[in-house]
């Protein structure tokens, strides 16, 4: 027998996880996947590495520093941050992060210390107004110390990147969070996302090397396909099996033109990068890096702000505006700000390409 | 009418409301002070006994200060098309104060636990405001107090409970679709209709395995999980935003 239901009456829920949420994770994101592309020009000194690794060192700093402003933001108490010290839960991941966070800007912020001091003692070397923190800061080579350091903030990297997965995984209540390929997604798109970004810092503050170019597109190109096959690994999960929470999560938003368009626009975020990434490894420029940001950000967008507009127990969608406050534009064009800022400072006092820098410098007396 | 004539206006209104049912529970109460974890609070709701009048909305407002646009329990209504037939549908929604709550668990600074008699509550003191609760309850019984800042819900009126007062939703509801008690009491009134009518109770959404202490009577499979229908969400406040 054939039966309709209309809603005539029900409430809407503000989503608790604000865009905020979605900077957060996409800068914690970008910053441990460019960490892990440092090391291996940085810490293990591979010569065809060394400009992309520098790159990805300055964008794990930047995104970084800026995470932890916007996960304080996105909490409805900031001032009360100290009860996740003082009073911790062992049984939620949020907790655990709260303790993985420091740990791993504390590692980061070493290591990228122990890597750059000699630039900065080089750099003060030649004056200026910025050479007596260039002094303060510089320091003797110790490329064993760079290495232990890169392999303890790798640690640090890959429990962020466990934690800011899992924490979402295990939300049962919501099937679109609740799959288990999840975390991988969110490590691939960071990956896609933070080689983006250092063919952007490379454009911007680097060397601009064509064989720099070459490698974080080739780069890029793999790991968007990584990807799009977790992707499709989603989809046929979600049609050959029934139960899944990957079933329940398309059938909610099957039937929704936005939701098509969404998965329309991500589609296209992630396979237009690819193919220019891969067809043309040098000479496009600025344009893979930022569409590789792009998909990144779009992905978090679309889980969290997305998912968040589906009712768990309602039928149809929760309407959610973004606001031009705060908690919506102006928190997103802030911390783009922050980061600018952020790009500022470092490329100011950090010698990133030129004399001063390693870059300049033998490969073998890098890695001596 | 300014707020603090109004506020008066309301506590006295309370205070008359409650005043005999307070005097004579808060004697018995006085006399036989129960321990902590003595009870298990729980509910029934006869859903064929409300009438969507959403008294019990407005008394939970009133009584707990909820914030506008913030709901910790309200009655949401359907327009049911069958065979020829157009009815009206009721269900009461509220926390279902589980005995396996997804919001305990994830809740980092351990603000949000389980009562000793049964009722979740949350520690607004000690609450951070991640909404990492809002996002694990399966029901959408959670929100951010835009005032308080911090996770808010329905406590089952805890604090009138202690008084030996019935929650606000349950004294107020004209249908008596609200049915509350002690399950630790196997006379109480939901004890012998979960034990009377045990085949006519259902939960929301039991394959989350939350165990709810929230019961319904006359429950339609249809609307027990997340309901399959046209929306038509109403937001009171919305033409203001």
């Amino acid at each position: 027998m054939t039966s309709s239901i209309t809603e005539i009456l029900y409430v809407g829920r503000d989503p608790a996880w604000a865009p905020w949420a979605v900077q957060y994770f996409f800068l914690i994101g970008l910053s441990f996947a460019s960490l892990a592309l440092s090391l291996p020009g940085v810490a293990f000194a591979r010569p065809a590495w060394r400009g992309a690794s520098r790159m990805a060192l300055l964008g794990a700093l930047v995104c970084g520093l800026a995470a932890p402003v916007a996960l304080l933001s996105d909490l409805a108490q900031p001032g009360r941050f100290m009860n996740f010290y003082l009073h911790p839960a062992g049984s939620s991941w949020m907790a655990w992060g709260a303790f993985f966070i420091p740990f791993y800007l504390g590692s980061l912020l070493l290591y990228a210390w122990a890597a750059l001091a000699p630039d900065l003692r080089a750099a003060a070397a030649e004056g200026g107004i910025l050479a007596p923190v260039r002094r303060l800061l510089g320091g003797e080579a110790r490329p064993g110390l760079v290495r232990a350091l890169g392999w303890l903030a790798l640690v640090a990297a890959a429990l962020v990147a466990l934690y800011t997965g899992v924490e979402v995984m295990v939300v049962k209540a919501r099937p679109l969070w609740n799959t288990a390929l999840l975390p991988f997604q969110f490590a691939a798109t960071a990956f896609a996302g933070a080689i983006g970004l250092a063919i952007l810092f490379d454009k911007l503050a680097g060397d601009n090397e064509p064989a720099t170019k070459a490698l974080l597109n080739r780069l890029l190109a793999k790991t968007l396909a990584i990807v799009v096959a977790i992707g499709a690994i989603w989809f046929a999960a979600a049609l050959a099996l029934p139960k899944s929470s990957e079933a329940q999560a398309l059938a909610q938003v099957a039937n929704s033109s936005v939701w098509r368009l969404n998965a329309l626009w991500l589609a296209a975020a992630t396979l237009v990068p690819l193919v220019i990434a891969a067809a043309k490894p040098n000479g496009s420029g600025w344009l893979t890096g930022v569409l590789a940001l792009n998909a990144a950000w779009m992905f978090r967008w679309t889980i969290f702000i997305g998912g968040q507009d589906i009712p768990k127990t309602g039928a149809g969608w929760y309407a959610h505006p973004l606001a031009l406050g705060p908690e919506g534009l102006l928190g997103i064009v802030g911390t783009a700000g922050l980061c600018l800022t952020l790009f500022i400072v470092l490329t100011t006092l950090i010698p990133w390409t030129g004399r001063a820098s390693v870059a300049t410098r033998p490969a073998a007396q890098i890695g001596a | 009418m300014d707020r603090s004539r109004r506020d008066f206006l309301r506590e006295i209104g309370r205070i008359t409301a409650g005043a005999p049912v307070a005097l004579a529970a808060g004697a018995a109460s006085a006399a036989t002070e129960p321990a902590k974890g003595a009870h298990r609070w729980a509910m029934v709701v006869d859903v064929g006994k409300c009438i969507g009048c959403q008294a019990c909305t407005i008394a939970c407002i009133m009584e707990n200060n909820v914030p506008e646009d913030s709901f910790r329990t309200f009655v949401s209504t359907y327009e049911v098309a069958q065979a020829g037939q157009v009815n009206a549908y009721m269900l009461p929604r509220l926390c279902n104060h589980c005995d396996n709550p997804p919001c305990v668990p994830v809740c980092p600074v351990g603000a949000t636990f389980k009562a000793a008699d049964g009722q979740v509550l949350v520690d607004a003191d000690a609450c951070v405001g991640c909404g990492y609760c809002v996002q694990a309850c399966p029901y959408d019984a959670r929100f951010i107090n835009k005032e308080t800042r911090t996770a808010d819900k329905c406590t089952f009126c805890s604090h009138r409970v202690e008084a030996g007062l019935l929650p606000a939703c349950v004294e107020t509801c004209v249908g008596g679709a609200r049915i509350f008690g002690d399950l630790a009491d196997a006379n109480s009134a939901v004890s012998r209709i979960l034990a009377e009518r045990r085949n006519e109770i259902a939960v929301l959404k039991p394959e989350e395995k939350t165990q709810p202490n929230v019961f319904y009577l006359g429950l339609d499979p249809r609307f027990a999980g997340r309901v399959d229908g046209a929306p038509t969400l109403w937001r009171p406040t919305a033409d203001h935003e």
